[in-house]
């Protein structure tokens, strides 16, 4: 049976890989070029019913190649390494560049160009030598174990319809004719179950996840009691009439609000005018003194590492002072075209595709509420566990938000009943006004990035219901 | 795309530890994106994949594994040590393949490898052109070009074979829309399983003037009610109600493991009477449509539901062996690094004999939804969503002012018998759907509906 045990650390062989591309791109006549090669090691296990389901391996790498050339970039990207198709690769990104638009600004960063000075973090700990002891037999265990845990949790439960794991070991270099060439590797774990519940005629589900640096991480005890409370705490959950009330949003749920947010805050949305935030640094755009930080360098952060997509030194910026915006988020690009320094937040989603703005750990700093706390500051109001929706239900230009929601109806600062089938909707700026209070429950979701949120109090949104 | 006997050999090792299936993918893809902002080509992107994934089967386990590669050693091996994974009791071997045939069969005009570059960028340029000019309200234009040329080789140890070369295009135009403090966008695509010929079906310009016309009348939008009421859903993109409210719940993946509602419901009726249901692979040049589907099996039509009558569920060749029902030909995967799931093709409600103003005129106050920002389903409870980004409200059987952005929330088999009206003006809308992980293309389809109650999210009491 196939296992990590016997991986074979890559990063030489990557940085070869980007050295004899580089020689061969030599001999065309470019400006400027950079090789991205990337390698990734993956399973993936599914349980049902304590038996395996799916196991699935995969072993894949590839180089994706930027040609700058009269200040027009050319890309592409090949699985296949051989000599003839690195060869074919390199011509298809020159030929690219002859139909991309001509910009002043379109050339490899330059060290001077970073906000950031110092490499603040590196494989010791993104790349974790332990996660190489677990063999495929143990993370299966892992996996049944985390079913039977759920089912146990309560007698409602009647079947766990998802419940799986998958890891990877990616490792990637970087190597551009301005002198750059760096690697880093990076292990990393997560794990889900969904639970269906059911008492007379209703059924729910709820689900929860658990990710880090190596299985030893995964909180299966949590991610288990979280699962199950979530599915059977909506049974017999009933629509509300539409009306303006406070809300209690779960971390899960204003994470995944502050990754709408995340979005509009790119430069690049900013300078193509697709962001609410255009022309708003240095105001006041929450009504409390949040604080929000985008910082790659968190050591248990999944988004964390040395340097960003196109080489430049990852940092922490603060985006968000005491509620007031303090800047945009920058790639070497966008930063030449405000006068700005690049905050290392160039992210490349894998070889197939170029740099792209985007952010690493985005969170918004706990304060020391604690949830109950938030619960007893609300009359009459709803507590909103998981939302529906998000990707069609958000639009991150227009700002408009309206999404599906569940949770647990809260009078006099004490849960009552169970809510469903109702919608939330505001938009951006209004929602950012209406956060009153901040709990110390931080907790983060992979989503693009890997966004943070603690427990919010929201008040007066419209919930659509009956 | 491998020779007969490697692709034997590597089905028999796979099989060699008594292994029960064993299935070997390969696919072959060139493709090219060109995307235009801030009225420039901002990239040109081209990518050569060509890999294989291996599958087996030991009762209910599925074990799978790929590679970038087509090099024999390396096929080998990887299925040398797939197969030792597993201990079966099975003693298969495959002496013979035999070609798997298809009904659906289209022909390329303009493969893009044909297509001289300047073309290509002439495409996006023309989309940014017609929208700018449209209105100076429109600050922004975001479009993408994309094309792809694919082979996909595909057999197994029941000793089938298909072999499949697919050409697909994809045009999409988003346009914002900017007064005062409103910013609104516009969205519009175009995808075909077809060459460029695709912008004869429909040329670039209409597209981008659909999306700006969109994007500049929502600038007078209203706020959108919040609360229960009559909606009547546009036709095309409208469909994306049944894909999410019901569709998701059809795959047989979802019946297999109990997490649907749509269990044991074969032959009950789960729907209004006016409403019939179909998936259709072999729709010509359809965004959705193929040859084979992901296992190698020939598409098909399928009818789902039949005046309200449920017939069939969408199967993949492992829920159809386990549930023991006829193969659909559903069993779709994103590329050769994943696992074949039951997935929708081309899914539609079939067209009705009500006229679609006369749907209008018939609702006193509601809401008329015309365009969708896609949708979502947890097919356990039945439980859906699906974004309305082009509304409008209807007062005294009227079409009056554009509403904001609004999540229409309901459960898909209350919301199934609430269809009131089912129009004749059928239509299909393409689009992505992702589940497990994997995304395929897919389109939607139906005639403008009525539908009699369901929760409106908007912001207005």
């Amino acid at each position: 049976m196939r296992d990590d045990k016997g991986y074979k650390i890559r990063d030489s062989r990557l940085i070869n890989i980007c050295k004899n591309t580089a020689s061969r791109i030599n001999k065309h006549a470019v400006d400027e070029f950079e090789i991205f090669a990337a390698s990734s090691v993956e399973n993936e296990i599914e349980i049902f019913k304590g038996k395996v389901e799916t196991l699935s391996f995969s072993d894949s790498i590839g180089i994706g190649i930027r040609i700058f050339k009269d200040k027009s970039i050319g890309y592409a990207y090949t699985t296949v390494l051989d000599e003839s198709s690195i060869e074919d690769c390199i011509c298809k990104a020159v030929s690219n560049c002859r139909i991309t638009g001509r910009e002043d600004y379109n050339y490899l960063p330059r060290e001077e160009e970073s906000a950031f000075k110092q490499k603040l973090i590196g494989d010791k700990y993104l790349f974790r030598e332990d996660f190489l002891n677990y063999g495929i037999e143990s993370k299966v265990a892992l996996v049944k174990r985390l079913e039977t845990l759920t089912k146990g949790k309560d007698a409602r439960i009647v079947d766990i319809n998802n419940v799986m794991y998958d890891d990877s070991i990616y490792e990637t270099a970087i190597l551009n004719s301005a002198g750059f060439c760096d690697k880093y590797k990076t292990t990393t774990c997560s794990i889900y179950v969904s639970a269906i519940s059911k008492q007379g005629e209703d059924t729910s589900t709820g689900d929860f996840f658990g990710c880090g640096r190596t299985p030893g991480d995964l909180d299966l005890e949590e991610v288990a009691e979280k699962a199950a409370s979530r599915s059977v705490s909506i049974l017999g959950g009933k629509k509300i009439k539409s009306q303006r009330v406070d809300l209690l949003l779960d971390p899960i749920v204003s994470a995944q609000f502050l990754g709408v947010i995340a979005g509009t805050l790119t430069a690049d949305s900013v300078q193509k005018r697709k962001s609410l935030f255009e022309g708003k640094i240095g105001q006041k755009i929450f009504s409390i003194d949040a604080d929000i930080y985008d910082d790659g360098t968190i050591p248990d952060g999944l988004s964390s590492k040395p340097f960003d997509g196109e080489g430049v030194i990852k940092g922490k910026t603060c985006v968000f002072k005491d509620g007031y915006l303090k800047t945009y988020l920058y790639d070497t690009y966008t930063a030449r075209k405000d006068r700005a320094l690049s905050t290392g937040n160039a992210v490349r989603a894998s070889y197939r595709s170029t740099p792209e703005v985007g952010i690493s750990n985005f969170y918004l700093e706990p304060s020391d509420i604690n949830f109950s706390q938030l619960l007893g500051d609300i009359d009459r109001g709803f507590y909103v566990m998981d939302i529906i929706g998000l990707h069609s239900g958000a639009n991150p230009i227009s700002g408009q938000v309206s999404v599906g929601a569940k949770g647990i109806w809260v009078k006099n600062g004490n849960l009552s009943y169970p809510v469903k089938e109702v919608t939330i909707a505001t938009d951006i700026l209004s929602f950012c006004k209406s956060i009153k209070k901040i709990g110390n429950d931080l907790r983060f979701i992979p989503s693009g990035g890997y966004i943070g949120s603690p427990s919010l109090l929201v008040r007066d949104i419209m919930v659509g219901g009956s | 795309m491998i020779e007969d006997r490697l692709t034997k050999e590597i089905l028999n090792t796979l099989l060699r530890n008594g292994a029960d299936f064993s299935e070997i993918f390969v696919q072959r893809r060139v493709s090219n994106n060109l995307r235009l902002e801030d009225s420039k080509i901002e990239n040109s992107s081209s990518g050569y994949e060509l890999g294989c994934g291996l599958r087996l089967w030991v009762g209910d386990s599925t074990f799978y594994a790929y590679v970038d590669s087509l090099e024999k050693d390396k096929l080998l091996n990887a299925a040398k040590v797939l197969s030792s994974s597993v201990n079966g009791s099975s003693s298969l071997k495959v002496l013979n393949l035999t070609e798997t045939k298809s009904s659906y069969n289209t022909s390329v005009k303009k493969f893009p490898d044909k297509i001289h570059p300047g073309s290509k960028k002439n495409i996006l340029e023309t989309v940014d052109k017609s929208s700018r000019d449209f209105n100076s309200t429109i600050i922004q234009v975001a479009s993408s070009l994309s094309d792809t040329q694919e082979e996909i080789y595909i057999a197994n140890s029941y000793g089938a074979f298909s072999f499949e070369k697919m050409v697909k295009t994809f045009l999409a135009v988003n346009v914002v829309a900017r007064k005062g403090n409103n910013i609104r966008t516009g969205y519009k695509s175009l995808a075909r399983t077809s060459g460029y010929e695709t912008f004869d079906f429909k040329n670039p310009k209409s597209l981008a003037l659909e999306a700006s016309k969109i994007a500049v009348n929502m600038l007078d939008a209203v706020n959108a009610p919040a609360g229960e009421l009559p909606v009547v859903i546009g036709p095309a993109f409208g469909g994306v109600i049944f894909h999410e409210a019901c569709g998701h719940g059809l795959e047989a993946d979802a019946i297999l493991k109990g997490a649907s509602v749509f269990k044991d419901k074969i032959g009950k009726k789960i729907a209004a009477g006016t409403v019939t249901a179909i998936d259709d692979s072999t729709l010509d040049y359809h965004w959705g449509s193929y040859k084979f589907d992901g296992e190698g099996y020939p598409s098909s039509k399928t009818v789902l539901i039949k005046d309200g009558i449920l017939r069939s569920y969408i199967y993949d060749l492992r829920t159809s062996k386990k549930l023991g029902a006829k193969q659909t030909g559903n069993g779709r995967r994103q590329s050769f690094r994943y696992i074949p799931v039951p997935r929708m093709s081309n899914t539609y409600i079939e067209s009705g004999d009500e006229d679609s103003g006369s749907i209008i005129r018939s609702v006193n106050k509601g809401i008329y939804a015309r365009g969708f920002a896609g949708g979502q389903v947890d097919p356990a409870t039945g439980d859906f969503v699906f974004g309305i980004s082009e509304g409008y409200l209807i007062e005294n059987g009227k079409i009056s002012f554009p509403i904001k952005d609004a999540t229409l929330i309901g459960n898909g088999p209350d919301i199934l018998k609430k269809i009131e009206a089912v129009a004749s003006n059928l239509d299909f809308a393409p689009g992505f759907c992702g589940k497990s992980g994997q995304l395929v293309s897919n389109e939607v389809g139906q005639p403008t509906i009525k539908v009699s109650k369901i929760t409106v999210g908007g912001t207005e009491n």
